[in-house]
């Protein structure tokens, strides 16, 4: 299977009051076409440090990210803005829509940096908000009369209106409650069906559960990995067990 | 202990928006500068003057007297109440006369007045300045004494030559020194030279002798140009021509440039108090809206809304009274340049202290005004209890309606998230309206006085009121004006000839208390330097046009009678129009030739304005004259009775006797018979066909040309001041709210928008309000510009539209590059910051 996305001794470190802090140490992974990776591990074990240097969003300190052939780590801010755009779509914990614009607007302004088709645009927005099961009367409120599972549907499909080649996730269920939360990941779910490629940061089991592959971090390196079927195609009972295995195993 | 405590969270906020501070500070600085100095100079230079005219000693009026000076003038003047000290002297007179630049290079016309010590003491003090020593003075042969101008401006020094040029001669003279003059010190009533006994009578037969009637008056008299001319008028049964100079109109006259430039400073400081005012309302409520959590725990810690209001108000005392602070010393220090430039622009030296009562006052003001318009805006803080602070911490963005939903417009994502970004901060954005709009007044109104002056003084020629031909030829009573100027029109260099009256006539305003009118007489659809502010021209002969100044003052408007009372007749006119007349009083009077002579039916159309074709200069063109027709009257009287044979010599001698009669005395026809043993020599005036050759034109540059220069670089000053005004409120602004909208910028990041993106969205926001704020400034600054030279000239500016609508696509332009520059802050913001949350 093709690498959608891979890293050559990716490297990443902070500086901490003169004190180099290194996060992400000589780090090799690829991420395969519509794989459903899951990023693990320890709270401070790089796991969102990982996910931004994959997204282009932070710049690497050594090694390289390819993105396809294509290397980013050399990137200026601006040209990976550029490159984000009809590759990377990004759903964080904290939602983070734009709290002066309406559902419809905060997936719009997503969508407009992109397609210049506004018709079409308007028309896709529309249909993958109704598909998240947001319908036409909520399309003009604003995210402070969202609930949190609402705000990170309208976070979901503003990611995905660009058909991007992979999916960022940071924690997406990580403020909703369990109810709120399953519905969001029920999303993923089907939107990795339709062949996206996620990558997604959690240390909740339940959310794992929902990827195909994931990879355990410690100390800014990857330390293991496990393989399962796509969710929903097994006995989800065995996926759970296999899983809970390789996180203890891993010392989760 | 808790003012202890107010102080640190001030210093804490300080330290937090140090960019903010440090502009609202340099707001200050420039607000209380500006106003300080415009405050310790605007009665300061006026004093000065008084105090340079007292020094000088001088009498504070007089009246000179060109023809038909009589005993009687002198005794009416004194029989005058609060009429004193009445001196009389005779001085003679160089009307734009040229005199060689101090570099040796070029040549300036001035009017000059030619004066013996003795006489100039009659008057005045004689108050000498630079000389040089008394045993070098006294080897001088032809020394001459010279106002302060010719030393502060014209840059001569002592034992500089000092050449007149007259009658195709030289005069040359060598400076003794300058000295304080007080009533004819500058180029509107002319410069007294003082100079010997001999020279003065070697100077008499080729110059002018005028009686001056030199005098003091009572503080509260209302002595009557009028009534005194009427008066002599009966008594000597005739008219006489003469004009007055008082210490009021030098004063005016010297001062007004100074006092323009003054009142533009304090206007200008009015707009940076407006700005500084408007920053430091944006950052409170923006601090408070921002800080709003904040405000609720410190309130719940037990600190009063007023202790937390004096916080910010504390902020502002350290800003402001930092600012102020260093805007009164600045002022201190700018008190010699300051007194520089008031010494440049008098052309005296004048000793003008420091005031600095007034910059106390100024900065004691502009801090209580920051401290004021700090406290009423922090005063807000007294509606958030707790409660509802914590509440209001927690933003809530909820609008009513939808503005510009991104559905249904059609343009770049840019500008469509740059338009609804406009109504997320109305009152922020009308602040900058304000701001820009205040601003942008200040600027398109500098833009013009630059476009105004860019040429030096040749627009300020176009609002004289009179023509500027390139020469002016006074032909003699006989000759044939007609056929003169059908030879001119003949000749290549020529491309205009234009018949009109002795420009010095002088007429009177029946019921009008405007000093006398000049009468400017043409034919109008060939003049190209006076133009209608409203109305037309005169075309019948029972027609006039007005001026400016007339107009207002007289309150005479189109469709008017006016009685003007010429030599001993009086004639109605209809008035038809309304000329800008900057020159001659601002009160000219605009005639048809036939119309002219209704009231003047001895006079003649015998002066000829010749205007030149391109690439032919006045000096070369008079001496064709010279050549085609023989010397003027004024050149034979300046000429040397030399010549290679006897009887040449006693033909010149006899030239130059009837130069002097016809120029001085008003002879029209002289023959003349020598006899010298067998050998009769006899001629006659014919011979003179032109009396005299001048040129307005190096008059006016002569006057003009500093002005211009002076106010040129002035409104570019002021140009690039506000220009950096605005630079610095819009960096200020922006950066603040980038700062405030880091998270916003961050999510727009991720999604992929780029820095340029973003920037180009803040400046883009700005855009409407700008546009809007720019229209209303143009309008304004039209309105403006067309008072101001009203009030102050009495003449009207043709507004260049152009440049308007040019000025404001630039301001709007600048406003964008300023923006979209100070936003580059958004390259700071990383998306990583948004891990963080």
């Amino acid at each position: 299977m093709a690498s959608v996305l891979r890293t050559e001794k990716l490297c990443k470190s902070f500086s901490n009051g003169g004190v180099q802090q290194h996060v992400i140490k000589n780090l090799d992974l690829a991420i395969e076409k519509s794989d459903f990776t899951i990023i693990m591990g320890a709270s401070g074990s790089g796991k969102s440090t990982l996910l931004y240097a994959l997204s282009g969003m932070d710049k690497p300190t050594m090694g390289k990210v390819f993105f396809g052939d294509t290397e980013i780590q050399g990137y200026s801010n601006d040209e990976l803005a550029v490159f984000r755009r009809g590759n990377c779509g990004f759903v964080f914990q904290s939602v983070y829509l734009l709290e002066n614009q309406t559902v419809l607007d905060n997936v719009l302004t997503g969508a407009f940096i992109v397609q210049k088709n506004s018709t079409e645009a308007v028309s896709k927005a529309k249909e993958l908000l109704k598909k998240v099961g947001l319908a036409e009367d909520m399309w003009n409120k604003y995210p402070n009369q969202l609930s949190g599972g609402e705000a990170q549907r309208v976070g979901i499909v503003r990611a995905v209106i660009n058909e991007p080649k992979i999916l960022f996730a940071d924690e997406p269920t990580g403020s909703l409650n369990s109810a709120s939360g399953k519905e969001v990941l029920d999303i993923f779910t089907k939107v990795h069906e339709n062949g996206q490629s996620i990558v997604m940061v959690t240390h909740d089991l339940k959310t794992a559960l929902r990827g195909t592959r994931v990879i355990y971090l410690r100390d800014g390196n990857v330390v293991g990995e496990h393989k399962m079927s796509k969710y929903g195609t097994d006995d989800d009972a065995k996926r759970r067990s296999d899983l809970t295995a390789f996180l203890e195993q891993m010392g989760w | 202990m808790q003012t202890k405590n107010i102080f640190r969270l001030a210093l804490f906020n300080l330290r937090k928006n140090r960019r903010e501070a440090v502009g609202i500070a340099i707001l200050t600085l420039i607000t209380a500068f500006l106003l300080s100095t415009f405050a310790a100079n605007i009665t300061g230079i006026s004093e000065a003057f008084d105090k340079s005219f007292d020094e000088s000693g001088c009498k504070d009026s007089a009246i000179v007297i060109q023809k038909n000076y009589r005993d009687e003038h002198l005794a009416a003047l004194n029989e005058f109440d609060g009429i004193k000290d009445v001196t009389a002297a005779k001085p003679l007179l160089l009307v734009s006369g040229m005199v060689i630049d101090s570099d040796g290079n070029g040549k300036s016309s001035y009017s000059l007045w030619f004066l013996t010590e003795t006489e100039n003491r009659e008057f005045e003090d004689f108050v000498k300045g630079h000389s040089l020593s008394e045993d070098e003075i006294a080897a001088l042969e032809h020394p001459v004494w010279l106002p302060e101008y010719f030393e502060i401006t014209a840059k001569f020094a002592p034992g500089d030559t000092f050449t007149i040029l007259n009658g195709g001669k030289q005069y040359p003279f060598t400076i003794a020194g300058f000295y304080n003059a007080g009533l004819f010190s500058d180029t509107g009533m002319g410069f007294t030279c003082i100079i010997s006994e001999d020279d003065k009578l070697s100077l008499a037969p080729v110059l002018e002798e005028y009686n001056a009637l030199i005098f003091n008056r009572d503080a509260e008299n209302n002595f009557s140009w009028q009534e005194y001319n009427k008066v002599c008028r009966e008594r000597t049964g005739e008219s006489f021509l003469a004009w007055s100079v008082t210490r009021v109109s030098v004063k005016n006259n010297v001062l007004q440039f100074l006092n323009i430039f003054l009142y533009i400073s304090g206007a200008l400081s009015l707009v940076t108090l407006a700005a500084s005012l408007f920053m430091i309302r944006h950052k409170i409520s923006k601090d408070i809206e921002d800080q709003m959590q904040q405000i609720g725990v410190l309130e719940a810690l037990g600190y009063t809304s007023r202790e937390i209001s004096l916080s910010y108000v504390y902020e502002y005392v350290i800003t402001g009274g930092i600012g102020a602070l260093a805007g009164g010393i600045a002022a201190v220090l700018f008190t010699p340049v300051m007194n520089f430039m008031t010494i440049s622009m008098m052309s005296r030296t004048v000793h003008n202290k420091t005031n600095f009562a007034a910059i106390i006052i100024v900065t004691v003001l502009t801090v209580l005004a920051v401290i004021l318009f700090a406290l009423a805006k922090a005063g807000m803080i007294k509606q958030f209890p707790p409660v509802i602070a914590f509440r209001r911490g927690i933003k809530t963005h909820h609008f009513g309606k939808i503005f510009f939903p991104l559905e249904k417009l059609k343009w770049s994502i840019d500008l469509r998230l740059a338009l609804k970004g406009i109504f997320t901060d109305m009152r922020s954005n009308i602040g900058v309206g304000l701001c820009i709009m205040l601003a942008g007044t200040a600027m398109l109104f500098s833009s013009y006085m630059f476009d105004f002056f860019k040429n030096g003084s040749d627009n300020l020629g176009k609002m004289m009121g009179c023509e500027i031909a390139d020469t002016k030829i006074e032909l003699m009573d006989g000759a044939d004006a007609d056929k003169m100027r059908e030879e001119l029109l003949a000749m290549p260099e020529v491309r205009k000839v234009l018949p009109t009256a002795d420009w010095l006539l002088q007429l009177k305003v029946k019921g009008s208390e405007l000093p006398d009118p000049r009468a400017v007489v043409y034919d109008f659809s060939e003049t190209e330097n006076i133009f209608l502010t409203d109305g037309r021209f005169p075309q019948y002969d029972n027609e006039v046009t007005i001026s400016l100044r007339r107009h207002n003052e007289d309150n005479v408007n189109i469709g008017d009678s006016i009685i003007v009372q010429g030599d001993c007749k009086e004639t109605s006119y209809i008035v038809t129009g309304i000329v800008s007349n900057l020159a001659f009083n601002q009160t000219s009077l605009y005639f048809t030739p036939e119309g002219f002579l209704r009231t003047n039916p001895t006079a003649s159309l015998r002066v000829l304005d010749v205007y030149l074709n391109d690439g032919y200069t006045r000096e070369d063109f008079d001496k064709k004259l010279t050549a085609l027709y023989g010397a003027n009257v004024e050149d034979t009287m300046a000429q040397s009775g030399e010549g290679s044979s006897l009887e040449e010599r006693i033909r010149r001698k006899a030239d130059e006797k009837m130069a002097v009669l016809i120029s001085q005395y008003g002879v029209t026809d002289a023959d003349y018979a020598i006899r010298i043993g067998d050998t009769l020599i006899k001629g006659n005036s014919s011979k003179f066909v032109i009396k005299k050759l001048s040129s307005m034109l190096d008059m006016a540059k002569t006057e003009c040309d500093g002005i211009a220069a002076v106010t040129k670089i002035f409104s570019l000053c002021s140009m690039i001041f506000i220009a950096a005004v605005v630079a610095v409120i819009l960096g200020i602004i922006t950066s603040s709210n980038i700062k405030r909208q880091r998270k916003e910028l961050g999510i727009m990041k991720s999604m992929g928008y780029s820095s340029k993106n973003l920037m180009t969205q803040t400046a883009l926001r700005i855009m409407p309000v700008t546009f809007i704020s720019v229209v209303i400034a143009a309008v304004i600054s039209v309105i403006i510009n067309k008072y101001f030279w009203i009030e102050l000239f009495g003449g009207q500016v043709p507004q260049n539209y152009a440049l308007t609508v040019f000025a404001g696509i630039a301001i709007v332009i600048f406003t964008y590059i300023v923006t979209y520059i100070g936003a580059s802050d958004i390259r700071k913001v990383s998306v990583t910051e948004l891990m963080t949350e």
